[in-house]
Formats: C-alpha cells, sequence, structure tokens
C-alpha cells in the first residue's frame, strides 16, 4: 500500500470505555499509604496508527492492567500518529506537568531524534518502566551459501555490489542499525553495505524469500514462520544469550561478535513527573509484567520478559543513545554530521 | 484429506450456529462502520478486536473476516451515494456509481454492488481454496522491480481516466503524484515538501485528499447548481433488467478474477485491482463513452475487483504469515494476540483455522448479500434529503471522517483546501480521477523504483531482465499506444469538425465525463 | 454563468507559477550523500515539476477542444433541466410542505461567486470552531444555521435534525467506537 493510513484512535478501549462512567470522582492525590495516585483517567498514547507494534504494546498493556483491575484510574489508549512518533512525543511534551499522560516506547525514540526528525528527544521525558523486548534475526533463504553472519560480512567486504539486505524500515532506524552494528562489530565497514528499506518486515522477508535480495533483517517473530517452512534461516540472532524464540542459531556473540539489539519496549511519561508519580507506575507496572495474563498474551506475541525500573530504564536508555549515535554516524546518517 | 472432504470440514465449522452468528454481526457490523467515511476495514477490524479477544479463534477470525467484507461493502455505499468514497479501493466505484445515483439509480447501482461484491468474494474464495499454496509462490515471485512494472500499468489507466483532454487529465495525475511524495522519504529519511510543518511527515492522507477532491467539491457544485430537490425517480428500486445482468455479469467475472491475483501479491491490494479492474472494463467496452457516465460495467467491474483483492490479501496472510495490506497486518495482529501463529505451517497445524475461515469467507459472502439486499432502499433513501439539508451534512461526515482519522485540525483545513482545488478542477474540465490514481500509485512506484535500483546497484536493466517485470511493461506500452494513437486522431478529426461543421460535430464526438 | 471558470490559458499560466515554485524547491533540496542511492529523493520531484511546465504550456497552446465547448452547453442544459426533472414533483410532496410551490433555490445571494465563497467560509468556521465549542455544540448549529440559510423552511425539522445528528454522531462515536471527538465544554 502507499503509506498506511494513519488510523482513527481505535478500540484498545472497548472495555475501558464502557467503565468511564464510574470514573469521575475520584480520591484526590493521595492514597492510603501516603504516595501519590491517579486523580483522573491515564493516557495511554501510542505516537502511531492502530495496528503497529506501539498499538499493539499499548492496547496488551491497557487490557492486562483493565483485566486484572489494578488501577483505579480508567487507562485509555490514544493513538497519536505521525512523524515516526514526533507528534505524539510533542504532545506529551506539551504538557510537562501532567502525570495522567504517559506513552508507549521502543527504539525509535532514540533513532528518530538521532536522525533529526523531532523537536524532543528521549531525554524530554522521564522513563518509568521497560516492559518487555524482542530481539532481531539476521536470516537468508534457505538455498542460500551463506551459512553463518562470518559469510555474510565477508561478501559484504569482497563484494558489496553483490549482496543486497532487506529490512523492514528506512534507513537510520531500528533494523539498518541493528544491521549496521552488528556488521560494524564483526570488523566490516558498514557503510559498504547495500540496506533496502522496506515497509514492514513481513515485506522484506517475501522479498528475500522471493530471491529478490539476498538476506533480510528482521524480528524474530516475524521469521519464525518462514524458518520454520524450511523457506528460510537464521544466521543469527541479535540477543546477548540464547533465546527461547529461537534457542538452535547462534547469537553473534557466541560467534565472536560483540553487538547486541534488543527492540525494547517501555512505557514513558512528561518530563517534569514527581517520585511519589514515578514510584506509583513503576510499581504498577512491575506488578502488571507479574500478570499471567501479561506472559501469556506477550509470549503469543513473540517478546520476552525485560522488566526494568525507572533509573536501569534511564541508564539503559542512555547508553543506548550513545551506541546508536555512534553507530548512525559510522553509517553517515547521524545529525552531527550534518 | 482431499481439498473437498476438508473443505466439508471447514463448512462444518463455518456453519455452527455460534460461528454463523458471529458471521452475522460481523458483516452488520462491518457495513456500518465501512459507511462511515474514515473508518475503512482496517479500523472496523481493529475496533472489533477486543469483542473478538477471548473468543475461540477460529470464531474470531471468522467474525473479522466477515467485518472485512462488510466495511469494503459499506465503502462502496457512501463511495456510490455521495460521492465519497472513505476507502481508497471503492474511489473507482463512485466513478459510474455517483454519476448512476445523481441518475436516480441509485437503488440499482447499489444492487450492481452487491451482487458484484458477492461474485467477487466467491471466485475469489473459489480461486483461493484451489490454488492458496502455489499462489505463494507468484506472491514471491514479485520482488520491487515487479511492482515498479505494475505500478506503470496502473498508472497508464490515466488514459482512460483523463476523460476528453488527455494533457488535463495528465496535470491531475502529475497533480497526484506530487501530493504523494509529501512527506519522509522512506528510502533516505529525508523530509520532502513538509514546509516544516510535522503534520506534513507522514504524508497527505489520502482519505482527505479524496473527500475534498470528490464529496466537498460535489457540495460545491451542487451549491451552483441551486436546485433545492433531492433525486427524484426510482432511486430506492432494485431491478435490474436481464439485459443489465447479462451485461454486469462478465464485467464482474473478469473484475474477480482480476481483483483476486492482484490481491495476492502483498502490498498491491484493493485499490490497485479495483483501479485495474475499472480501466481493463473501460478499454474492453464497446460503449466506453458512456464510462464515467453511470455505466453498470464502471461499477460492477471495480467492485468485484475489490472484494476480490479482499479475499486475495487472504493467500500472503495464511500461507506465508506475510500481511499483504494494513488490513490483513491488523489481521495478523489479532491471530497472533489469539495464538495463532499464521504461516506455512498454519494448513497442516491448525488446519480448522485455514479450512474454518476459507469456508466462513462463502457463508460471509452470502450473508453480504442476504443482509444488504434489503437495507439498500434504506440508503438510497439518503437522496431524496433535501439538498438545504444535504449539503451541510455532508460536510460533517467529511469532517468526522478525517477528524477520525487523525485528531487533526489541521487536517481539516488541509480538507477544505482539497475541497476548493477539487471544485475548481471540476469547473475548468480537469477529471479528479487521475490525481487520485497519480495519489495512490505514485508514491509506490517511485519507492519500488527506488527499492529495485538499490537492489541492482543502479542498474536500471533490472526492469527488463526480469520476465515478469518486462511482461507488464511492454503491457503497459501496448496499453498506452492503442488509446493514444486513437485519441490523437479523435482529436484530429473533432478539430477539423469545428472549424468545417459548428459546435454541432464537436458536441457528437465527444460526450465524455466532465 | 459558470462561476470560477477560466480560460484555458489563464489556467496554464496558474499551473506553471506552481509548477516553477515546486520545480524551484526541488532544485533547491540538498542530494542524499550519506548512504550512497540510486536514484536521490530530489530526482522524481524535478522530473515531476519539469514535466508539469511542460504540460501548462501544452495546454497555453491547445486550441480550446470543441468538446468544452459541448461541456458548457450541456452544463447549462443540465443546471435548467433539473428543477423540472420528474424528481421534483414528488421532492415537494415528501419535504417541501412549507416551501412555496415551484422549484426552490438554494442560497440566497444572486452571485454565485460570493455564494460559494459563503460557504466555503462557513466551513472555515466549523473548522475554526470544532475544537474550542466541541463537537457536539459546533456541529448542531453548523448544520442548522447552513440549512436555514440553504432555504430549508420547516425550521422544527432543521432543529431536530441539527441536534439530533450532532448529538448521534458524537455518542455513536465516542461510546459505540471509541473515536473521541472535541467534548468542548461538556464533561461528557
Amino acid at each position: 500500500m502507499f503509506r498506511a493510513p494513519r488510523l482513527i484512535t481505535t478500540a484498545a478501549a472497548g472495555a475501558s470505555v464502557v467503565l468511564l462512567s464510574t470514573a469521575c470522582g475520584g480520591s484526590g492525590g493521595q492514597n492510603a499509604d501516603g504516595g501519590w495516585s491517579p486523580e483522573r483517567p491515564i493516557e495511554l498514547i501510542a505516537p502511531a496508527e492502530t495496528g503497529g507494534g506501539w498499538d499493539t504494546l499499548a492496547r496488551t498493556t491497557s487490557r492486562v492492567l483493565e483485566e486484572e483491575e489494578m488501577v483505579d484510574q480508567n487507562l485509555q489508549v490514544e493513538n497519536k500518529p505521525g512523524g515516526g512518533g514526533a507528534i505524539g512525543w510533542a504532545h506529551v511534551a506539551n504538557t510537562p506537568d501532567d502525570p495522567h499522560k504517559l506513552f508507549v516506547t521502543s527504539p525509535p525514540i532514540i533513532l528518530v531524534p538521532l536522525s533529526g526528525n523531532s523537536d524532543h528527544t528521549h531525554e524530554d521525558f522521564t522513563p518509568i518502566a521497560a516492559l518487555a523486548t524482542e530481539y532481531m534475526a539476521y536470516v537468508v533463504p534457505e538455498d542460500s551459501p551463506l551459512e553463518s553472519f562470518e559469510d555474510l560480512v565477508e561478501q559484504v567486504e569482497e563484494d558489496p555490489e553483490s549482496i543486497s539486505i532487506a529490512g523492514g524500515s528506512g534507513p537510520g532506524s531500528m533494523d539498518h542499525v541493528a544491521l549496521a552494528g552488528a556488521v560494524k562489530a564483526a570488523g566490516g565497514d558498514p557503510k559498504e553495505l547495500n540496506y533496502v528499506p522496506h515497509d514492514g518486515g513481513g515485506e522484506a522477508l517475501t522479498s528475500m524469500v522471493g530471491g529478490h535480495v539476498d538476506a533480510a533483517v528482521t524480528g524474530i517473530s516475524e521469521a519464525a514462520g518462514m524458518v520454520e517452512s524450511d523457506d528460510a534461516r537464521m544466521l543469527a540472532t541479535s540477543a546477548p544469550e540464547p533465546t527461547d524464540a529461537a534457542p538452535d542459531t547462534p547469537t553473534l556473540q557466541e560467534e565472536g561478535i560483540d553487538f547486541d539489539f534488543d527492540i525494547w519496549r517501555g512505557v514513558m511519561g512528561p518530563g517534569e513527573m514527581t517520585e511519589g508519580q514515578v514510584a506509583y507506575y513503576e510499581r504498577l507496572f512491575a506488578d502488571m509484567v507479574e500478570q499471567d495474563s501479561w506472559k501469556e498474551e506477550t509470549g503469543n506475541l513473540g517478546w520476552e520478559q525485560s522488566y526494568m525500573d525507572s533509573e536501569e530504564f534511564g541508564t539503559f536508555l542512555d547508553e543506548a543513545h550513545a551506541e546508536s549515535g555512534e553507530i548512525l554516524d559510522e553509517v553517515g546518517l547521524g545529525t552531527e554530521q550534518g | 484429506m482431499d481439498t473437498l472432504s476438508q473443505l466439508g470440514y471447514g463448512f462444518g465449522i463455518a456453519l455452527a450456529p455460534e460461528n454463523l452468528v458471529f458471521v452475522f454481526i460481523g458483516v452488520l457490523a462491518g457495513t456500518i462502520i465501512g459507511i462511515l467515511p474514515g473508518l475503512g476495514p482496517m479500523s472496523a477490524i481493529a475496533l472489533m478486536i477486543p469483542i473478538a479477544y477471548g473468543m475461540d479463534p477460529t470464531t474470531a477470525i471468522i467474525m473479522l473476516a466477515g467485518v472485512y467484507y462488510g466495511a469494503i461493502f459499506g465503502g462502496s455505499t457512501s463511495s456510490i451515494l455521495l460521492n465519497a468514497p472513505g476507502v481508497a479501493g471503492t474511489v473507482a466505484t463512485s466513478f459510474d456509481g455517483y454519476p448512476m445515483a445523481r441518475k436516480g439509480q441509485a437503488g440499482k447501482a447499489l444492487a450492481i454492488a452487491a451482487i458484484a461484491s458477492f461474485i467477487g468474494g466467491t471466485v475469489g474464495v473459489v480461486l483461493l481454496m484451489l490454488i492458496a499454496p502455489q499462489l505463494a509462490r507468484l506472491a514471491v515471485s514479485f520482488g520491487p522491480a515487479e511492482y515498479f512494472a505494475l505500478m506503470i500499468l496502473g498508472l497508464t489507466a490515466v488514459v482512460s481516466l483523463a476523460g476528453n483532454n488527455l494533457t488535463k487529465g495528465l496535470i491531475s495525475a502529475v497533480a497526484g503524484v506530487i501530493i504523494a511524495l509529501v512527506g519522509i522519504d522512506s528510502q533516505t529519511a529525508v523530509l520532502r515538501f513538509t514546509f516544516d510543518l510535522p503534520e506534513l511527515y507522514e504524508g497527505v492522507e489520502f482519505l482527505i485528499v479524496a473527500l475534498g477532491v470528490f464529496a466537498l467539491a460535489e457540495v460545491f457544485t451542487m451549491l451552483v447548481r441551486r436546485s433545492a430537490g433531492g433525486a427524484g425517480g426510482a432511486v430506492t428500486s432494485l431491478r435490474l433488467s436481464r439485459r443489465e445482468l447479462g451485461q454486469m455479469g462478465p464485467a464482474a467475472g473478469r473484475g474477480s478474477v482480476l481483483g483476486f491475483f492482484t490481491g495476492v501479491l502483498p502490498g498491491a491490494g484493493a485499490t490497485v485491482a479495483s483501479f485495474l479492474g475499472y480501466s481493463a472494463e473501460k478499454r474492453l467496452a464497446k460503449d466506453q463513452d458512456t464510462f464515467g457516465k453511470g455505466n453498470i460495467k464502471g461499477v460492477a467491474a471495480p467492485e468485484a475487483a475489490n472484494n476480490g483483492a479482499a479475499v486475495g490479501s487472504f493467500v500472503p496472510l495464511l500461507t506465508l504469515g506475510v500481511p499483504g495490506s494494513g488490513t490483513t497486518a491488523i489481521l495478523l495482529g489479532a491471530l497472533l494476540v489469539l495464538g495463532v501463529q499464521p504461516g506455512p505451517m498454519m494448513l497442516t497445524e491448525r488446519p480448522e483455522v485455514f479450512w474454518g475461515v476459507v469456508a466462513s469467507m462463502y457463508v460471509g459472502n452470502i450473508v453480504l448479500l442476504v443482509l444488504n439486499l434489503p437495507l439498500i432502499p434504506l440508503f438510497a433513501k439518503v437522496l431524496k434529503t433535501p439538498k438545504a439539508l444535504l449539503i451541510p451534512l455532508v460536510v460533517v461526515f467529511c469532517v468526522v471522517g478525517v477528524y477520525g482519522l487523525s485528531f487533526s485540525v489541521f487536517d481539516l483545513w488541509l480538507l477544505l483546501g482539497f475541497g476548493v482545488l477539487g471544485y475548481l478542477m471540476r469547473q475548468n474540465g480537469f477529471p479528479a480521477a487521475p490525481l487520485i490514481l497519480g495519489l495512490i500509485l505514485g508514491g509506490l512506484m517511485e519507492q519500488s523504483m527506488r527499492r529495485a535500483l538499490q537492489i541492482s546497484n543502479g542498474d536500471w536493466s533490472i526492469f527488463l531482465t526480469k520476465p515478469i517485470s518486462a511482461a507488464l511493461l511492454a503491457l503497459a506500452v501496448l496499453s498506452l499506444a492503442g488509446p493514444l494513437i486513437g485519441m490523437v486522431r479523435r482529436h484530429r478529426s473533432a478539430a477539423s469538425s469545428k472549424v468545417t461543421g459548428g459546435d454541432n460535430g464537436g458536441g457528437g464526438v465527444e460526450k465524455q465525463r466532465r | 454563468m459558470v462561476p470560477f471558470r477560466f480560460s484555458n490559458r489563464t489556467v496554464a499560466v496558474a499551473i506553471a507559477l506552481v509548477a516553477a515554485g515546486y520545480l524551484a524547491l526541488a532544485l533547491r533540496m540538498p542530494e542524499f550523500t550519506a548512504v550512497e542511492v540510486p536514484v536521490q529523493p530530489a530526482t522524481l520531484p524535478r522530473l515531476l515539476g519539469a514535466a508539469l511546465l511542460l504540460l501548462a504550456a501544452v495546454l497555453f497552446f491547445q486550441r480550446p477542444a470543441p468538446a468544452e465547448q459541448a461541456q458548457d452547453a450541456s452544463d447549462a442544459v443540465e443546471d435548467s433541466a433539473e428543477p423540472s426533472s420528474p424528481g421534483t414533483a414528488e421532492e415537494g410532496t415528501e419535504a417541501g410542505d412549507g416551501a412555496p410551490a415551484g422549484p426552490q433555490r438554494l442560497g440566497r445571494l444572486s452571485d454565485p461567486r460570493l455564494e460559494l465563497l459563503l460557504f466555503a467560509g462557513s466551513v472555515a468556521g466549523y473548522i475554526t470552531l470544532l475544537v474550542p465549542l466541541g463537537f457536539l455544540i459546533t456541529t448542531a448549529l453548523y448544520i442548522g444555521a447552513t440549512t436555514w440559510y440553504l432555504g430549508y423552511r420547516r425550521h422544527a425539522v432543521n432543529a431536530a435534525v441539527s441536534v439530533g445528528v450532532a448529538a448521534l454522531v458524537y455518542f455513536g462515536m465516542s461510546e459505540g467506537l471509541n473515536v473521541v471527538l472535541p467534548s468542548g465544554p461538556f464533561p461528557f
């Protein structure tokens, strides 16, 4: 399709609206043990259209929180698509002291600002918790002569024009960074890569299985089906240690390449949140990831548990920012280099 | 199991009472949601997911498939009645559907749409059932080079959509492509023509342009026409003569097959299918002149094509696990949440889901017809509304559609802007259809061209050395050459007849759509 | 008469100006050099700008096709024919009780250009007030006022429809479909 249509705010809130009527009035800012608790319905913003990764994350989160009755207030998912996330981020940044607006997040909060397409960066927001993660797979068609990620890097070095590698997103975005970073760590020159951006991992994989490109980089769960049916092989995953999602595939680390990359998913809030507010949400999400329904649903989606609290998440984000910035500079896409 | 016994098994599942009830609910909800502009099949399915959640996966996907067809049909309804295509796939339906409605044949147009949708859906399902596994190969055989060629073929439809002045048609089409290129360039992440407005980063939404240049422009025209009454005649009559059925049958049949195969290709989808269906039918027709003025074949072909394509888009989803369109991407998400992993293994691992879905598509198509034929007179009554009331209602309808899509007032201003543009175009003889064609296909064309060249390291011969791509391009050249020569010839003779015989001759030569 | 119809030459000049502006912007787009790309993001826009200029030139020198004059004529026929089309009589019984007999005209100004500008203005007003006043109030006011202005005489029906439609759409969308329209001053 042409650009996937932005959609209406739809219905994750299916259940939440029913509850909406009971939501007014609540007990002010303090709860029994003296901490902060929300005074109004909470907006959980997915800065993308319905159906994408952020939307799924927001809706899964809200569904689990509603079903397990973990929040006194309603939690409504709102889609604020546009600008690769920039519109949604700007929306949250406009009210930096409103603790009732959270948003779901993942690597683009680092990568989009790095490529200069957002007025806000991750530093303008408060990290609340990382919830789940997924790793990348480097995939080739079943009949490819490439047997390991090393082979791939070698071929790129020998004759970069002879190998094209598809990814599901534009240059400078997740798939590209995951590929470029790995190639760089393996001693190759990421600038040589013939990276072919597609609209989504599915398209990239189809292109590869059809023999139009020579390899692809996508999320493990996206590639799993084609691997199972012997249409494709995974050369390596970007997980730090062997993962249940692809137990037989070596990680880059095991191949001696010091690089890992994960599509982490988490929740952030506006910039000026008090400690009490952060603590409230931290506890909420820490409890949520323990729920069986959360584990089951995220398991179905192929995500792995990787909870981080606000502080860990913040440190992690800063590191990810530095590392991605370096990779992008290397490829030539960093804004610093213009 | 052979296919038949598998299908029997599937029907056993689809006809289980609770599944039947949910097909019915799905189709009904889909139709109603689809009528609202801005709420296409994608949003309709997204809206129904919370309801589907917790259901048995088979029942859930059966219901969601029902929502899918219902929403496509609902989209056609607003295309025909109000010239307000809410979904890209139904734009082509409005080319002849709306003129029919204006001639007082709204009921007939809707009936044709319903029957053609049914044919499209049914043909699609039969093909899906017979050759789905083999089709997976077709789907992957289309790489960027092949898509580029397909888009070029699609763009040649501009000739048949251009009306009586090819120059103006081409200007419209170029403007459409220009609009399509606004936003972040997906190949390089460079901003193009966004004028520092973040609202434009993701481009101009198709729906805004379509509602502007079709529906709002129509409202402006109504205002100037100044007749206050509603449409007259037998707007609610569904009756089709045997001759009309005979005319629409083959058109719908061709549209179905074309639509299905286009739908199978990931990324091409219902929109391209409906445009291809429309322009192919027009080229084949002997009565080309009446296309755009309410030719029933011009309704039947794109309607059959978009429903055929909807079914076709299930092929990559069910056999490869790859969503071929935004809508199937949402379906994929829903299936994953329900614990079903579609993909090459689905047929062996979850046959009950696969065959249940196939069978429920048959059932869904029948329900669509049974449900909608009786509702048509009701829908068609809309046109009896006095204009003074209808005009503001259409404006509200467009505003709700656009606002509900993006929650952005900026987009509403764009809507008004495109309405004014559409009106000016119309007054000055610029057809709107090529604009939409350029908008939809132009962006895809550029993207696949650059992607193909990226793969080939800038070697243009990739488009000619790949057999499918070469064949499609050859077809495109052929389909341009014929009409172009004809048009030049006609133009000459028209011009000369003007000189010699006054405007009688001219009027006779070209009674095209405005 | 046909408002806002211009000669092909005027239109061609206008298009040429737009095309020139677009081309200038496209030519100023920087080359993308970070990663090697075979086709620059600016390539197609430049071609399109040039194509549009060329087409404008063709249009400028084109003889007005006879078909377009015929179209003028057929428009005129259509315009005058419509009030007497068979539908009008039927419509009279259906909706025109309060209206005087005979074909009714939409709007009040004699110059259709002004009428169109006024109408576009009213849509602009609707858009401007939508968020501050909320969907319910703005929509009811807009439908009511426009319908009244366009000459619909059954004011009770008008009032009922404008409030009814606004409420139906608003609550249908927000409760049934979770599409939250601007609420304005209301708490729901």
